[in-house]
């Protein structure tokens, strides 16, 4: 079993390498080269593919990069090797299932598979978001505790302390992810759902000291909790982010490390970058110590993850990871469009059907490309994940017919998308519902999907 | 060697991404007493503006368009120095990094790279960049323009000191100053006090255009 300690010694010792070349001459060509070897090829008439033996190359094809490239310690600019042996030990060692939570909102998050009738993990909420103000946040994640299918929260990332914008490393950031760890479990507190974990420990805390600050227990935060640790693109770590491996393990937390290759970036295209997906799963539960994984890739060209593409790098990375690993993997996905429209909901269910029928859970959701203040509602996590469990167990091939018909709503729409309303525009905070006319847009998004022959849970 | 093997060499370079190569045709180029503005603009340009192309069309990749930047760069670096100053060139000088705090780089690496297919002088300062460092380089290397790159909502204020350092040392006036990355919006340039927010990559070489003849 690799841990903590060997991570810093192959840190440390490993091959000394500049950042660029790791990147753009081992790491780029590697993955162009296990592309050709395993002739993975992508088709955009069948976004979502059920061909076990594509899933299968792509396995192999990961493995085999990870081998070739490792990890790279951008601190000591030295390469952190794995043989063969270590990443398939650490794939047998890693855990099946994991529960998170207290009391009666303790629940087990299992491993799934392609097709699979269990429903998957649903991690709801704003993915890191960022929200103006405590009020919002507060409004946001009591929403998203009342969802009856949330078994864990992600919640919004706040940006002002006292007035003023929060800084990195600053006691601001510090006293910002103590904030976001007490209003978090406030909030849920106020609707009833006490022991709900929260999974995207802090999203406030993009420093270390930020994060080990709000790991005081009278802030809230608990061992049952889910600790996220963000990647950087590609297969990268750097002291700080070890650091809050070391901290969390060292509360017993369970690691989620969360990685988000680029469409377009440093993995080349469609088939680069599903290769690239299934080799950050075992970097990070090697390199970041996880027992669940987290993956978002996201389009460079529209920061979301709802184009054809992106479907297909969805579902075809999920099918790798699931036929051939036990690992706990949820998909985080981003729409272009913002609330109150159509396309947001359509966005959202293209992607989340092809994760869940992949074998997958969900992490849901950032809107609007996640960039705008309070665009935001409980509304578009609670349908994604009305969406992930009508889906389980949904075939491959039907799944792929409906994301056609979803592309097909929105599609064309992508380079410029409706960016909707904000919180308070189509959120009602006192009546804990959607606004008169988000509940139309509901209504006419579920009659869409009703006629392409997904019934969704009447809108009341 | 004839100019037009020369100029034929220098476009290959950048279309295949080798900066060896570049190297050499630029070599190539001085000792042949070529007009240095010349290999520079029918030379490195048009293949330079080529690979942008394909890159916004999705035809080629983010390691493609560094590589073939590299090279041009490469090229640049002897070349530029034997150009006369006040001759046209290089549109203008635009420093670019990402902010203090943060370490994300695609987004950086993106425009970086899509400046100079765009004819710019691109000094490029890594992630994480003192406020200070991006002004004492936008002075050094007489910018016109300052792009900071931030990629959370934790970083962007560093965006506000870069314009606020440049108001209170009166040089406000001296350097466009462009924000990008993440939760960046145009209102978030207007309420520090920015020029310009590029809302894609694409849009922030426009704006660098825009200001490439000062503000």
């Amino acid at each position: 079993m690799v841990q903590i300690l060997d991570i810093m010694e192959k840190a440390l010792e490993g091959k000394p390498m500049s950042e660029t070349d790791y990147q753009l001459r081992l790491f780029a060509p590697k993955v162009a080269e296990k592309v050709k070897e395993h002739r993975i090829k992508w088709d955009p008439e069948i976004p979502i593919p059920s061909d076990n033996s594509l899933a299968d190359e792509l396995f192999e094809a990961g493995l085999e990069l990870l081998v070739d490239v490792g990890a790279y310690c951008t601190d000591t600019g030295r390469v952190i090797s794995y043989t063969e042996e270590e990443i398939r030990r650490s794939l047998k060692e890693a855990p099946s299932k994991l529960h998170f939570g207290e009391g009666r909102d303790r629940k087990k998050l299992v491993a799934r598979t392609p097709e699979d009738k269990t429903p998957p993990w649903c991690l709801l909420g704003a993915g890191g978001g960022p929200c103006s103000s405590d009020r919002s946040f507060l409004t946001l994640v009591e929403g998203y505790a009342e969802i009856p299918e949330t078994n864990a929260i992600t919640t919004p990332a706040i940006t002002r302390v006292g007035g003023m914008r929060v800084r990195p490393a600053s006691p601001l950031e510090v006293l910002a992810a103590q904030r976001n760890a007490v209003l978090a479990r406030e909030a849920c507190n106020r609707v009833g759902r006490e022991g709900i974990p929260i999974m995207n420990s802090l999203a406030t805390a993009e420093s270390d000291i930020a994060f080990a600050a709000a790991l005081q227990p009278r802030f809230g935060m608990r061992r049952s909790d889910g600790y996220m640790i963000c990647c950087m693109d590609p297969m990268k770590v750097d002291f700080a982010r070890l650091n809050k491996v070391a901290v969390a393990l060292s509360m017993g937390g369970a690691i989620g490390m969360c990685f988000g290759p680029m469409l377009g970036g440093y993995a080349g295209g469609p088939e680069g970058t599903a290769v690239s997906n299934v080799a950050h799963h075992m970097m990070g539960v090697l390199t970041y110590q996880s027992s669940w994984l987290l993956p978002f890739t996201i389009h460079l060209k529209y920061v979301a993850s709802s184009s054809r593409d992106m479907l297909w790098v969805i579902s075809s990375m999920g099918q790798a990871i699931s036929r051939n690993t036990h690992l706990l993997s949820l998909n985080l996905n981003y729409t272009t469009a913002g609330p109150c429209t159509p396309m947001c909901l359509y966005e959202t269910s293209a992607s989340v059907m092809a994760a869940v029928v992949s074998g997958l859970s969900i992490e849901s959701l950032g809107v609007a490309t996640n960039k705008h203040e309070d665009r935001t509602t409980p509304v578009e996590p609670r349908i994604s994940a009305e969406v992930a469990h009508a889906v389980a167990g949904m075939k491959r091939s039907d799944a792929n017919e409906l994301a056609k018909k979803l592309l097909a709503k929105y599609e064309s729409k992508l380079s410029s998308p409706p960016l909707g309303k904000g919180l308070y525009e189509c959120w009602d905070a006192d009546g804990r519902e959607p606004s008169k006319d988000y509940k139309a847009v509901i209504r006419q998004y579920k009659k869409g999907m009703a006629d392409m022959g997904l019934e969704l849970k009447p809108e009341l | 060697m004839s100019e037009e093997k020369i100029l034929k060499d220098l476009q290959k370079s950048v279309l295949e991404y080798d900066s060896a190569g570049a190297v050499s045709a630029a070599k190539a180029a001085i000792a042949a007493k070529m007009d240095p503005l010349k290999a520079v603009e029918k030379g490195l340009v048009p293949s330079i503006e080529t690979i942008g192309d394909k890159f916004e069309k999705m035809e080629i990749y983010l390691p493609e368009l560094m590589l073939a930047a590299d090279a041009m760069k490469s090229a640049l670096a002897l070349l530029l120095p034997l150009i006369p100053k006040g001759s046209k060139g290089a549109k203008a000088t635009v420093v670019i990094g990402t902010v203090q705090g943060d370490v994300h780089e695609i987004g950086k690496n993106i425009v970086s790279s899509l400046l100079m297919a765009g004819g710019f002088n691109v000094i490029d300062l890594g992630v994480d960049v003192k406020t200070t460092v991006f002004i004492d380089e936008a002075k050094r290397n007489s910018a016109g323009v300052i792009g900071a790159s931030a990629l959370m909502s934790s970083t962007i204020g560093s965006q506000k000191d870069i314009v606020d350092f440049l108001v209170s040392s009166r040089d406000r006036k001296k350097y466009a100053v462009l924000v990008g990355g993440g939760p960046t919006t145009k209102e978030w340039a207007k309420e520090i006090g920015a020029d310009g927010c590029g809302m894609t990559a694409v849009e922030a070489v426009a704006l660098a255009n825009k200001f490439s003849k000062g503000r």
